[in-house]
């Protein structure tokens, strides 16, 4: 840990705000003149409006406008960027593809007065027959071309798969399914637009305001510079928030035909059916193994739900091709068609999922040759990437093993199922690996040293809830010499130098990067100032012979001879010192993934069987720790999520018409603090520099994979009982 | 939502006048249920009188042992009365799991015994309801039926009453008074639900210009008691299946036993069939489960719910094992 701050467990610089209500949200934004919107849902989940009678809600009290397909909307083009992703650009037709399918939006003065009137368009369908569930969409599965979301290969082979399997010894067969889920942040999503001429801004609930302002000009046909997207602080997301969905384009539509700004604060309702979910999935995983458990060969083939107006397929197999060194695999991912809403990425895309299947199908193996499940993973440790054969930028998976074992009282697991037991309850263990790819972006960032001494960061990119603004602070204030509470950040705003988008854990490594680059230049910088100026006490120093500590510029030689940043910009009439830094990540010669593992601990009563996971212990290998305790924060929200997506995450669909069944957060069962035992997170904490400059690499996901496998290898432990569905509820259990 | 308008009572004749003389009025209690669903447009009242000031919020304790409690008592001041907690523990354990504490705060005695199904159909406007809308079908037989009823569905309906509340009372043998302008009467709790039949939207005996004014309950009965409650999260959920139980034992012979059960019924289930097989049989595991059995024989479940009838079986058995 630095006292410069890097790795300080420094409590987040919006926490006061946060916690005073002092805080800004996009809800919050309030602009002259400004009315507000509601959109109306499609009833059914397929067909096409017959028609749609908007007078009774023209005639409401305070209404400034409806508009729906009837009006026609000249969108310029759809964007064809994987963050808008659907083939089809709200109100292009009356055609219906899903239930909550928005069909009209309503403008009103006030929000009730539009929530009102929305609830009096009458809207007529004549209704075609719907495909409701993944189940009923199976049959028509296919493997997708390339295309907008279609960015990993759809097929892999390594070696002679078949063969390879006819020729094992030892054999596991499973088939798997994971739940349709919802992201459900506290913070549903919200748009506000506002024009002047033909500038367009944007006040989005956005995980990625650089990424969307891109997509938003293109579907409005301006040039980038006359859109400035604004996202202040983001209440929760999960990945709901990485796209652009229909009503942020619906709300700048509206704003520019009524001529004057308008918000809408989407229903829970609509943060279910309208901002993407994780779709439901169908794995079957093959292995073969020697008696000693080495892998022979993989075989995992997927398929998840997608909507008619995107193809979006679950990276799930990627668990497969990257995290154990196997030499046969084959690998294949379907697409299946049904009538619900366009999926998205959601913590934790692929591995997520991908992760339950693999690590519950290593425990079935494990269980198969009577061998441990730690010992199993360590015996086949991929030591360099399995399917590149690249080496691995950094990785300290075994360490994450022994530390993980020795914490967590491994060895009191007993490997027959069902045998141990305190009162009425069974209790059992279970484990799993975490393995993510560490993705780059490229990131801007410029640093600020003023004349009083105080810092200010400049990025666009987005606190999401993590702790980024705080993480960034820390960066700029280790590189520079100064304490983290002289510098301030402004981030969320395209007219900023453009950040990372926060999402696919890219934050911490790649607008890190860019933050640490600029400020090393400004320290740099600020060096040159001092030894060239005669009015400093280091004139004629070589640059590196001066060190920075606490805003302080000092010879290294002799500590006693320096000055401040302060004095010395002040002095040379320099306000601000800036700093630039690009990150730009550049072909690798390394693959590079962060990695973890999870120990759980579960107990069943034996006649009331709901599962309680009453600790958890996970060791994350993500490069160095930017901040303990944000960081710990983090991980523990993600394993929290994780044992809800394990336990009783389920967005349940009528097996007839595909609807969401009560989209509503008293239905969809997230879990509550009466469910969460113990949960400890340690972090191996080695700084990756192969993996970019700063060392630091994504934590928001990794921590959250192979949990709710270690949860349902651990219910096995206890009970003897497989079970192969997520989530794990009560039902399936008796 | 639709607009609506908003009258306050002060007094019970007032709250009386207000029923009758509004077209198309609604009581309102705490409005944790009736204001939700007044936004999801499925009650559609023109004007609600909101009751919460009327002086019905006390516990009484009556001559005879029992207690009378105000309609208007919030749900976590029933949960905390003293004497509540001292003589009818199963009653503020019921209360104590149910919503969560701010809910409790708002929510009445009496909106609590009128609140609707969970039914995710009834919800959905979208969706046939014969309860929402009379004659319109039943979405959920043939749809997704997991938290449906066992005990007393119908070809109509199949929703379960939600109340933990509600089955305490049941097994306490609870009276419920209720007052119009034509006077007051006083309904056993077990009667004021009913079953579905081919009426599912009416779901109580209460007349549309009654107003619930007190719940009575008679002196506890001997032994021990218990309410437990099984849900696919430890707290913050609706009743896969919940148990209240009042048992008394003498030398290893049942001598009194009072079982109800939530979640698996089409309302507040006393499970006196099981109560039967009970009284004057050993207290042993066999007989729970005969008797849960016993309760059980008449179930019918649809396509997702069959685990409830399982369920039931083990809670009942589990409950009854740790109170002997
Ligand atoms: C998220 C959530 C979770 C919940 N979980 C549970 C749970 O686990 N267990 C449980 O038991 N309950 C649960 N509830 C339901 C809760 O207990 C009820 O909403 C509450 O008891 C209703 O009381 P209220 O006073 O708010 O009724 P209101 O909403 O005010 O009224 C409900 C109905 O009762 C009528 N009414 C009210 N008072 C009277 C009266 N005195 N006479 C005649 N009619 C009257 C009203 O006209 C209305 O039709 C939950 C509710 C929510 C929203
Ligand atoms: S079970 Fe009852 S409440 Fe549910 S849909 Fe059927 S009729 Fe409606």
């Amino acid at each position: 840990m630095s006292e410069q701050g890097i790795g300080a467990a420094l409590t987040r610089v919006e926490a006061r705000d946060k916690v005073t209500g002092a805080a800004r949200y996009t809800a919050d934004v309030v602009l002259p003149g400004m009315a507000y919107a509601a959109l109306v849902s499609s009833q059914v989940s397929a067909g096409r409006l017959r028609s749609l009678d908007v007078s009774a809600a023209k005639a409401a009290p305070g209404v400034l406008g409806v508009f729906s397909h009837l009006d026609r909307p000249t969108w310029h083009r759809v964007p064809a960027i994987p963050y808008f992703g659907e083939t089809r650009m709200p109100f292009s037709d009356d055609r219906i593809h899903h239930a909550g399918q928005h069909i009209a939006i309503v403008v009103a003065s006030t929000r009730q007065q539009a929530a009102h009137a929305a609830a009096l368009v009458k809207a007529e369908y004549e209704a075609g027959k719907p495909v409701p569930t993944l189940e009923k969409a199976l049959p028509s599965a296919y493997v997708a071309a390339q295309g907008n979301y279609v960015n990993f290969p759809q097929e892999t082979v390594r070696g002679t798969p078949e063969e390879a399997l006819a020729g094992s010894p030892v054999r596991v067969k499973a088939e798997y399914r994971t739940a349709l889920i919802s992201h459900a942040p506290i913070e549903p999503s919200v748009t506000t637009a506002t024009w002047e001429g033909d500038e367009l801004t944007l006040y989005d609930t956005s995980q990625a305001v650089v990424v969307h302002r891109g997509l938003v000009a293109t579907a409005f046909g301006l040039p980038e510079d006359k859109v400035r997207l604004v996202c202040p602080l983001i209440g929760g997301a999960f990945g709901a928030k990485t796209h652009v969905w229909g009503h942020t384009l619906l709300v700048a539509l509206a704003a520019r035909r009524l001529g004057r700004p308008v918000q809408v604060v989407i229903t829970r309702k609509q943060m279910f059916t309208t901002t993407g979910h994780q779709p439901p999935t169908v794995q079957r995983i093959e292995i073969g193994a020697e008696r000693d458990g080495r892998l022979r060969v993989i075989t995992h083939d997927s398929t998840n739900s997608t909507s008619f107006v995107a193809e979006r397929p679950e990276n799930t197999v990627l668990s497969s091709v990257a995290t154990y060194a196997v030499p046969n695999l084959r690998t294949r991912v379907r697409l299946a068609r049904m009538n619900f809403g366009t999926p998205t990425a959601m913590r934790t895309p692929g591995d997520g999922p991908g992760s339950f299947a693999l690590e519950c199908a290593l425990d079935e193996l494990a269980h198969e040759l009577g061998a441990d499940p730690v010992e199993l993973r360590r015996r086949n440790h991929a030591d360099v990437h399995p399917q590149s054969g690249k080496p691995w930028s950094g990785k300290n998976l075994l360490e994450c093993y022994r530390i993980g074992a020795e914490r967590f009282g491994w060895h009191r697991r007993d490997r027959r199922p069902g045998t141990r037991r305190e009162g009425n309850d069974l209790i059992g263990y279970g484990m799993a690996t975490a393995r993510r790819v560490e993705h780059h972006r490229a990131a801007e960032s410029t640093v600020d040293i003023r004349t009083d001494g105080g810092v200010v960061v400049r990025t666009a990119t987005q606190d999401i809830g993590g702790g980024t603004l705080t993480t960034m602070i820390q960066v700029a204030a280790d590189a520079l010499g100064v304490a983290p509470d002289k510098v301030t950040i402004t981030v969320g705003d395209t007219d900023l130098p453009p950040g990372a988008p926060t999402f696919g854990s890219i934050t911490s490594g790649s607008n890190g990067s860019a933050v640490r680059l600029a400020a090393q230049d400004a320290r740099g910088a600020a060096i040159r100032l001092a030894v060239g100026d005669k009015g400093s006490p280091l004139h004629g120093l070589a640059e590196d012979a001066v060190d920075v500590r606490d805003g302080r510029l000092f010879a290294k030689a002799d500590p006693r001879r320096g000055e401040t940043y302060a004095v010395l910009l002040t002095r040379n009439r320099v306000n601000p010192l800036r700093g630039n830094g690009k990150y730009s990540p550049a072909e690798s010669q390394y693959e590079t993934s962060t990695f973890g593992a999870h120990f759980t601990e579960v107990r069943i009563d034996r006649d009331l069987p709901r599962v309680r996971v009453v600790r958890h212990l996970a060791v994350i290998d993500c490069g160095i720790v930017l901040n303990t305790k944000t960081a710990r924060n983090q991980a523990q929200g993600g394993i929290i999520g994780s044992i809800g997506v394990a336990l009783m995450e389920e967005l349940r669909q009528d097996p007839v018409s595909g609807r969401a069944l009560a989209p509503a957060l008293t239905d969809y069962h997230v879990p509550v603090n009466a469910d969460i035992g113990q949960i400890d997170v340690h972090f191996v904490n080695k700084p990756d520099h192969n993996s970019n400059p700063l060392g630091a690499k994504g934590l928001g996901e990794i921590c959250s994979i192979g949990v709710s496998a270690a949860v349902a290898n651990a219910v096995f432990n206890a009970t003897g009982r497989r079970i192969r569905d997520l989530p794990i509820t009560p039902r399936r259990l008796l | 939502m639709r607009t609506f308008s908003y009258v306050r009572a002060d007094d019970v004749d007032a709250a009386l006048r207000a029923i009758t003389d509004e077209p198309n009025a609604k009581f309102l209690g705490g409005g944790t249920n009736l204001v939700d669903l007044m936004r999801e447009d499925i009650e559609r009242p023109d004007t609600v009188v909101d009751i919460t000031r009327l002086p019905l919020a006390e516990v009484e304790e009556l001559p005879d042992g029992g207690v009378r409690i105000g309609a208007l008592l919030r749900n976590s001041h029933l949960a905390a009365h003293p004497v509540i907690r001292s003589r009818y523990p199963m009653v503020a354990q019921a209360v104590l799991s149910g919503a969560s504490g701010q809910l409790r705060n708002m929510a009445t005695v009496g909106g609590n015994l009128m609140q609707r199904t969970r039914c995710l159909y009834f919800y959905d406007d979208a969706a046939a309801c014969n309860k929402r809308e009379p004659g319109s079908g039943c979405a959920a037989i043939g749809g997704f039926s997991r938290s449906h009823a066992v005990l007393g569905a119908s070809a109509s309906c199949a929703a379960t009453h939600p109340s933990d509340l509600c089955v305490a009372l049941a097994a306490l043998d609870a009276i419920v008074e209720l007052r119009s302008s034509r006077g007051t009467r006083r309904v056993p709790l077990v009667d004021f639900h009913r079953m579905p039949g081919d009426t599912p939207e009416i779901e109580t005996v209460l007349a549309d210009d009654e107003l619930i004014t007190a719940v009575e309950l008679p002196p506890p009965p001997s032994g021990v008691s218990r309410y437990r409650k099984v849900r696919d999260r430890a707290s913050y959920a609706f009743a896969l299946v919940s148990v209240a139980a009042a048992l008394d034992v003498q030398d290893g012979v049942v001598s009194s036993i009072r079982l109800a059960l939530g979640g698996v019924g089409t309302k507040p289930w006393r499970a006196y069939q099981a109560e039967r097989a009970l009284l004057g049989a050993p207290a042993t595991e066999e007989s729970f489960r005969a008797a849960a059995r016993a309760e059980l024989a008449d179930a019918v479940s649809l396509p997702h719910n069959e685990f409830k009838i399982r369920l039931a079986e083990s809670t009942i058995v589990a409950v009854l094992r740790g109170m002997s």
